[in-house]
């Protein structure tokens, strides 16, 4: 088992399909994402890394870390 | 700003030593919102109750981590702490600095925010306590020029802290400092983009004494030893025994495995070296007559963490030895987490730490599954029998059942 966060430009594919999923959701583990699209873990979290430099996703921290869309959740009262 | 009372606090300012509230009192001359930390913390005395929240959406583009979103829960009340986020900075390994450095810091720091520091965290980090949403980016882009990142914060690998090592102390049995440079520059993704179940922290110690703490307060420890013998200087022993340092009683004694014994007669010390678990005791009660061997390296344990789903854990033996004398010997050690992340981001449950994944699912499991061969040293705690079992697997394999039956 050789493990490496995928490094390089994402797969747009896997970038068009996790915006898709987050529109459909308030929050998720990227974990979840990836469950959600098919997509491996570390394609999804270098997906994310390449989203949120383009402003289009935005992490949260409420317990755990979250990613979502870019304003769609507002900090909690 | 109208001055309030502080009953409370102003007690804290009594005593010989320095006080915390003295200095945020330092700080209110110039900032309100320093001024207004009094009166929330003075209130959360008097109530027995907290008047924070923290969390949310606080960050900078392309980050996850680094700021902690602070909020007041009256921010009608106290309207200049209302967001008063923490940011932290990676600091240099072995907190070196020079004062140019640290005046950047605090210039910087008392441009944008409260001008209140923790030097330094208990991740390790430089930690700026106090300012307002809209200074986060500004704060970032002038440190960024200033040659300064982001630390950690959330569920990623939390900034990476080591002690002084070879930088000033003769027992590090390794390049704490150097290693801990390099390993935190590798992760930098893991570190800047929370990506799993929790918060992952690891610590480099450079021997036994541990002075990271890193055994109790890290999900990987990283600690300073060697698989050799302890060298004893006797003419350094006799000196000892000349000024009249009990060696009997203060070392061997207290020696928890008494593998050393002392002769009165010849005034010679000397070593049983397999059965030496190599604690540091002797060495720090005699530095001048005993070393440790030639040959070190670390010992790479699991699993440490303080209370959260499960109480409070120790780390675990994984890899006994690990040499880690060049660059070229961090690369096992940087194989070895990502293996272990990656196990944990598969089978973690969200808010557990890895050693509570560990806890939950067995060692056997994490063993198999980051492919690490069971050794005698993994031992569940201290003076305890080793809990890694055979799994079907083995014993089909061989044949026999632990009680000697053929299967």
């Amino acid at each position: 088992m050789v493990f490496k966060m995928a490094r390089g430009p994402a797969d747009p594919e896997v970038k068009a399909k996790v915006l898709e999923y987050l529109a459909k959701v308030q929050k998720a583990k990227s974990r979840d994402v990836a469950v959600a699209i098919g997509a491996t873990k570390s394609d999804v979290d270098n997906a994310v890394k390449e989203l949120t430099a383009e402003d289009l996703v935005e992490y949260l921290y409420i317990t755990t870390t979250f990613i979502c869309l870019k304003g769609k959740v507002q900090t909690p009262d | 700003m109208t001055e309030k009372k502080t009953p409370l606090l102003d007690e804290l300012e009594t005593g010989k030593w320095p006080s915390f509230v003295t200095e945020i009192k330092r700080a209110a001359v110039k900032s309100e919102a320093a001024g207004e930390l009094l009166q929330v913390l003075e209130r959360s005395y008097a109530e027995r109750r907290g008047h924070w929240k923290h969390g949310g959406i606080v960050g900078v583009r392309g980050y996850g981590g680094g700021v902690i979103g602070r909020y007041v829960d009256e921010p009608q009340t106290y309207p200049h702490v209302a967001e008063f986020h923490t940011i932290r900075l990676l600091q240099p390994s072995g907190w070196f600095y020079n004062t140019k450095t640290l005046r950047t810091v605090c210039d910087i720091w008392e441009k944008h925010g409260s001008g209140l520091t923790n030097m330094h965290g208990s991740t390790g980090d430089i930690i700026l306590l106090g300012c307002k949403t809209d200074q986060i980016q500004p704060i970032f882009d002038e440190f960024s020029e200033a040659g300064f990142d982001l630390g950690g914060s959330g569920s990623c690998l939390r900034t990476p802290n080591c002690c002084v090592g070879p930088g000033r102390c003769e027992h590090a049995c390794y390049d704490t400092l150097e290693a801990c440079y390099n390993v935190t520059n590798e992760f930098m993704d893991e570190l800047h983009r929370p990506m799993w179940p929790y918060k992952s922290k690891i610590k480099f110690s450079g021997c036994a004494n541990d002075c990271t703490s890193s055994i109790a307060r890290s999900d990987c420890s990283v600690i300073g030893t060697w698989r050799d013998t302890l060298r004893i200087d006797q003419d350094a022993v006799k000196e000892y025994v000349a000024n009249k340092f009990d060696i009997q009683e203060m070392v061997c004694d207290k020696c928890p495995t008494k593998c050393l014994s002392f002769n009165a007669e010849t005034q010679e010390l000397s070593v049983v070296g397999e059965d030496c678990t190599r604690c540091m005791h002797c060495i720090n009660m005699m530095p001048k007559a005993i070393r440790a061997g030639k040959e070190k390296g670390a010992t790479i344990l699991i699993g440490g963490k303080s209370t959260i789903v499960q109480s409070a854990f120790m780390s675990w033996v994984i890899v006994p030895f690990m040499k880690m004398e060049t660059e070229d010997d961090f690369e096992p050690f940087k194989d070895l987490m990502r293996r272990i992340w990656e196990w944990w981001d598969e089978h973690g449950k969200s808010r557990e730490r890895i050693g509570e994944t560990i806890y939950r699912l067995g060692m056997t499991k994490f063993l198999q599954g980051i492919e690490v061969e069971p050794v005698p040293q993994m031992v569940f705690r201290p003076r305890a029998n080793p809990y890694v079992f055979w799994n079907q697997d083995d014993l089909d394999r061989s044949g026999t059942a632990l009680d000697g039956s053929k299967l």
